[in-house]
């Protein structure tokens, strides 16, 4: 039997708010089922199928106004919908540095446990032998990629979890771009820094950081993809 | 023209729908007729309207909700939380308060 245009009107509106799908399975169901009480009522009261259907559609009123309606309650429901601004406009720029600086707390934690600590004395150490002075540096940058990109994927994630307009998302990832193109790490034979541009010590020389600027620009990319992907998905299952 | 609700009934549907789950569980529909039935039609609610109303209060954890089948069908039940309990004591007392200084004003013009 083919899905109510009524509920099919509702549920492609939800998705096009950005309501998560589990929460849009549940709004549905439940609408229907209050449709399905309404639709029995009619009959019984002696309408038609086809007058059933349409009364039912009128009681519950425009479904696009009603999606509306339950995407703003879904939204103002989390902390994160509620102060989007703060959430996904301000946050990121503080939550970058503090997972980086926990990030890399991890990694020379992870090496003093298997016995090559970084310290003073290693570095000197490690920079006598270029090598091993390389690995640092590649833990170190490994661990301030690994920092932009989880927080990226974090607040994509945050924004869908909280039915925030896809504008938040965008916002989120260009907050995280704009961190990543404005400062740099660096690690030296003597000491290790992270600072913006203004303050680079080394040459006093500005080079902007194109790679680490892209890295949330490219999670944006595929994280609308995978969205549109799975909504689609989504309608045609519900549909089919 | 089907009548709508006034403007200062702002606030009544929490009230309301709290009442009615202070008795006993209920679903959607359920809510909505008992609604209509108890305030010999006075009050109506858009039947999609409840949904963002029970949602939220549900956002709030003024109520619960479980999936149940009863008789065959399988709905979302909505009961009162404690904190529900309390915003009803609440809101009841607020009614009270300020349905009596209506009454209170009425009254004068009247006399």
């Amino acid at each position: 039997m083919p899905e109510p245009k009524y509920l099919a009107q509702l549920r492609g509106r939800l998705v096009d708010l950005g309501c998560p799908v589990f929460q849009v399975r549940r709004l549905v169901r439940e609408v229907a089922d209050h449709r399905d009480d309404l639709l029995r009522t009619a009959v019984v009261e002696g309408c038609s199928a086809s007058e059933a259907e349409a009364r039912a559609d009128g009681q519950l009123g425009d479904p696009l106004e009603l999606a509306e309606r339950l995407t703003a309650v879904v939204r103002r429901s989390s902390w994160w919908g509620r102060h989007s601004f703060i959430g996904f406009g301000l946050l990121p720029v503080v939550v970058i540095p503090v997972l980086w600086v926990l990030l890399t707390g991890v990694g020379i934690w992870l090496e003093y446990a298997v016995g090559c600590g970084l310290n003073d004395d290693r570095l000197h150490a490690a920079a006598a032998r270029p090598d091993g002075f390389r690995h640092i540096c590649m833990a170190i940058n490994g661990a301030d990629y690994v920092a932009i990109v989880l927080v990226t994927l974090l607040f994509c994630w945050l924004t869908y979890r909280a039915a925030a307009s896809f504008k938040w998302t965008v916002t989120a990832c260009v907050v995280s771009a704009l961190w990543a193109l404005f400062t740099r790490v660096s690690i030296q034979p003597h000491n290790l820094w992270l600072g913006f541009w203004g303050t680079w010590p080394v040459h006093n020389i500005w080079t902007p950081q194109l790679i680490r600027c892209a890295v949330p620009l490219l999670i944006l990319g595929v994280t609308y993809a995978f969205q549109r992907r799975t909504a689609q998905r989504f309608l045609e299952s519900a549909a089919g | 023209m089907k009548k709508t609700n006034p403007v200062f009934l702002n606030g009544v549907p929490e009230l309301l729908v709290l009442r009615l789950l202070s008795r006993r569980e209920m679903y959607g529909y359920e809510i909505v007729e008992e609604i209509r039935a108890q305030t010999r039609e006075t009050l109506t609610f858009g039947e999609g309207c409840i949904y963002p109303y029970l949602h939220y209060l549900e956002a709030e954890k003024q109520v619960s909700s479980r999936r149940r089948e009863v008789e065959g069908r399988s709905r979302n039940y909505y009961k009162l939380t404690p904190r529900g309990r309390k915003r009803l004591d609440e809101l009841a007392s607020e009614w009270k308060r300020v349905t009596s200084g209506i009454s209170l004003l009425m009254e004068e013009q009247h006399a």
